[in-house]
């Protein structure tokens, strides 16, 4: 554990390092960051001009799940996204050779190699409205409920590495198909809104299936502590057991494709 | 003209072929076209059923499910990427083979998009009546507002192309501001009512809104072809304006193009 | 006991067939046919600690795949291999960390970031202490002189100084047997000459264990005593360097000087005429009729000398391989 954890701090410092010799595009990016947060709350104001709430989400609330949703948006930018497109062009360029010559879980490091550092200006702001929502609904962020919030992110972060992880083993065997992220970002873009707004067929598949709620819609109603938008008491154990399984699901996934990829199961 | 026109043929058939090879991937990348318009047609439905008049900006459900389906038609005949790539093609030189072609490239890349779009219909078709038959929408155009309907799509489609080429041309200036593409496509969301009929939008926007040419690409076609909201001066005067922004764009980039080249050919050379 | 052993060893590819065609390509999305190819088809061999060995054949001939199963990389089909007591294919991190493999053609350096970051990465994922990480890099660093390049972005800088960061990288953790596929590929013959010093060095300096192939023969002449020759899967020969052309070649080169001039003598009826000066001739024939060609040259011309050479290891390998080589 600590070896692993020295391990992704040497990442990270190299990915710093190297950033700081960067500093204009961190302005510009910086702007791109802004930018999407005030055309987010462009539509939160544009929608709550039309109606006082939709399916029991008033403006506050919207305020949050706009956080939340820039939070994971900038997250997967920030680890994911990279590593895993990284992976897949490993697969298909043959390259992934040197990551299994290294006496290291496969899994483990190819998770680990690429960090997209000036994507903290996401979760910062991102963080800042969840927080400032919570507020404006509650008038004091109850410790508790933060809390709560951390731990339903760290579930909504796993259930998306899970999700990333899958597509990416899936290279091995459609190693020509390229894009396939666009998978995810379809079904993603749903999140901006809660799945309440969907009809009840779609909600569950939302929910269970690819679970979306858990990732956007969940997290942000914890941070309000209002039932009825999802929320009950047992919600963060059953978003851990949905990553969990998501986890289990992908990682088993992954290992087969990799005994693929060595001619083991040929 | 003849040249280009012979070019844009022989691109056509090329990029033809190479999209019916990678249809897997352009499949995934066309469905993107759908799931934005489907995913806002479900927010604003669900927004309309709690805004006292049950309706957003004259629409109710019934009217925001055409708007939504239109958009969806509309944003695939209006698509074009370029001003995403081409601080990417500035920067890394990919520019300079192409202007050893006798043509534009700007002819290549409207082959590649004509391409692109006409084997995605294949993809979306279905799609798109899969969506009407799920969320029933409600048409009132006659026969005069498809036929007018459909040459606004075409202005609309043509002068989104054009002006999002012009517009992509700024790289030459600027091939580090990656975030272009962004600006533009926010730009066309909520100034072109992708978002939301411009009517729906705070004030100022709106008003903003109704001087800029996005409106001409998406929400008047959108209009017309659900019938009914746009009187027949008004259709007259779009089309109108469509031309007067077709002719602002086409000038705007042979400015920016001759422009840019030289600063191209002088900074590169 | 050999550091390296190998039994049997094989492995068969399952490749999909794919037609052209719209149709065809439709029809693969529901039946897709498969043809079977045997990459390495039984083969064996042994080597020792400290052994430079280089594999040769042409393109396809099983000597990447043979690599990639000794370092863990492939599952064989059948057959045993055993490298330092470990079997590969199980992926010790014991074994993983005494070996390194590589491939010149594929690169593992980060390309966006200088080489020395890589190094610092390659470092802490073999756990490698600070002192030991130290002093080998800068060992390495000065023996292959790439000082001034280690903080250039790996992207910017050439072939050859790529391929000696990525030699550099192989070796951090002091690898006692190194697989090399390819170490000199594209770079210019100075640049080749130089590595080539530097594996011969390594080599001699650490007792480690090499397999080396390449399409240069000169990598292979210079740095190895032995050679296996590998094609279509098996082992056409495995000995000495100066043995090969003897045993694989089909030919001798005759050499001979005249007294006098030829006068219209008709020596392509003997053989294949490399050489005709006035008085110096050399003469391809295969092996079996070179006694009595030389006999008959010995009766019917003056001459002054002659000589009974195996041809360049280069034109028999050119020969033994034929056509396969440019496919």
């Amino acid at each position: 554990m600590t070896r692993a954890l020295s391990l992704i701090s040497v990442f990270v410092r190299v990915s710093v390092q190297n950033f700081a010799a960067y500093r204009f595009e961190f302005f510009v990016r910086m702007f791109v960051s802004v930018g999407h947060l005030l055309a987010e709350l462009l539509a939160v104001q544009t929608i709550f001009k039309n109606t006082p709430e939709i399916r029991g989400w008033q403006k506050e609330h919207m305020l949050v799940l706009v956080g939340v949703f820039r939070m994971i948006a900038g997250g997967i930018r920030m680890v994911i996204v990279p590593n895993m497109r990284r992976v897949m062009e490993d697969i298909r360029n043959g390259t992934l050779d040197y990551v299994l010559l290294k006496p290291l879980d496969a899994q483990f490091h190819v998770s680990i190699r690429e960090f997209v550092i000036w994507r903290v200006t996401d979760l910062v702001l991102g963080g800042s409205l969840a927080i400032y929502g919570s507020y404006l609904t509650l008038h004091t962020v109850p410790f508790d409920k933060f809390i709560l919030f951390i731990l339903m992110m760290v579930a909504a972060f796993t259930i998306v590495y899970a999700i990333w992880l899958a597509l990416a083993a899936i290279c091995f065997w459609l190693i020509r198909l390229e894009n396939i992220e666009m998978l995810f970002w379809n079904v993603f873009e749903a999140g901006r809104f809660p799945v309440q707004i969907y009809p009840a067929w779609l909600q569950t598949g939302l929910t269970y299936i690819f679970p979306l709620a858990f990732i956007v819609t969940f997290p942000a109603a914890s941070l309000l502590g209002i039932s009825g938008k999802g929320i009950t008491p047992t919600m963060p154990a059953i978003a851990f057991l949905v990553g969990l399984i998501a986890i289990i699901l992908a990682s088993m996934l992954f290992r087969i494709g990799l005994r693929r990829y060595a001619g083991a199961s040929a | 003209m003849m040249a280009a026109m012979r070019a844009l043929g022989a691109h056509l058939r090329a990029h033809l072929a190479v999209m019916m090879q990678y249809r897997g991937e352009v499949l995934l990348w066309s469905v993107w076209g759908i799931v934005n318009p489907a995913v806002l047609y479900a927010m604003w439905s669900a927004a309309a059923e709690s805004s006292g008049s049950h309706e957003i900006a004259s629409y109710d459900r019934a009217g925001l499910a055409a708007y939504f389906l239109v958009m969806m038609i509309v944003g695939h005949a209006t698509g074009a990427w370029d001003v995403y790539q081409m601080g990417h093609f500035v920067r890394t030189g990919v520019l300079s083979p192409m202007l050893l072609h006798p043509v534009l490239p700007m002819w290549r890349s409207l082959a590649e998009n004509i391409a692109y779009k006409v084997v995605t219909l294949m993809f979306v078709i279905p799609i798109w009546i899969g969506f009407a038959w799920l969320v029933g929408p409600a048409f009132k155009a006659t026969a005069w507002e498809y036929l007018l309907g459909t040459i606004a799509l075409f202005l609309g489609a043509a002068l989104a192309y054009l002006l999002s080429y012009a517009i992509s041309l700024i790289a030459f200036w600027a091939p580090k501001l990656d975030a272009l593409g962004e600006i533009y496509f926010a730009l066309c969301m909520f100034l072109g009512g992708r978002f939301v009929p411009i009517a729906a939008l705070p004030d100022s926007i709106a008003g903003l809104a109704r001087v800029m040419p996005f409106r001409w690409m998406y929400q008047f076609p959108t209009e017309l072809l659900i019938g009914g909201r746009v009187g027949f001066r008004d259709t007259l005067i779009g089309l109108g304006l469509q031309i007067v922004w077709l002719t602002f764009s086409f000038v705007l980039f042979r400015t920016l193009w001759f422009a840019g080249l030289k600063r191209y050919t002088a900074v590169s050379g | 006991m050999p550091q390296i052993s190998v039994q049997n060893l094989a492995k068969t590819f399952r490749v999909p067939e794919r037609e052209g065609g719209f149709i065809a390509s439709v029809r693969s999305i529901f039946k897709r046919r498969h043809k079977e190819v045997r990459a390495v088809d039984g083969i064996h061999f042994t080597i020792d600690e400290g052994e430079i060995v280089g594999f040769l054949g042409p393109n396809g001939a099983g000597k990447t795949t043979t690599l990639k199963i000794l370092s863990g990389l492939l599952h064989p089909t059948s057959g045993e291999a055993r490298v330092m007591g470990h079997i590969p294919w199980k992926r010790e991190s014991e074994y993983l960390r005494r070996i390194s493999m590589l491939m010149g053609q594929r690169t593992q350096l980060h390309w966006d970031l200088p080489a020395i970051d890589s190094f610092l990465v390659h470092g802490s994922i073999y756990g490698l202490p600070k002192e030991q990480y130290r002093t080998t890099l800068d060992e390495l660093v000065a023996l292959l002189d790439i000082g001034d390049v280690l903080k250039k972005q790996v992207r910017s800088l050439s072939l050859g100084e790529r391929m000696k960061c990525e030699i550099c990288v192989s070796l951090l953790h002091r690898p006692s047997v190194l697989f090399l596929d390819e170490p000199t590929i594209g770079v210019d013959i100075a640049m080749q000459a130089r590595i080539r010093e530097f594996i011969r060095n390594y080599n001699r300096q650490h007792g480690a264990t090499i397999i080396l192939t390449s399409h240069y023969m000169a990598d292979v002449t210079a740095l190895c005593k032995r050679i296996i020759v590998i094609d279509k899967g098996h082992i056409l020969f495995d000995g000495p360097l100066p043995e090969l052309s003897r045993k694989l070649a089909p030919f001798k080169v005759i050499k001979i000087d005249l007294d006098r001039d030829l006068n219209g003598y008709d020596l392509a009826a003997l053989g294949d005429v490399l050489v005709r000066e006035e008085r110096k001739v050399s003469l391809r024939v295969p092996k079996g009729e070179a006694a009595s060609v030389t006999s008959k040259l010995l009766t019917d011309l003056a001459v002054l000398d002659l000589t009974i050479e195996d041809p360049p290891i280069e034109d028999v390998i050119s020969r033994v391989f034929g056509g396969e080589s440019t496919k």
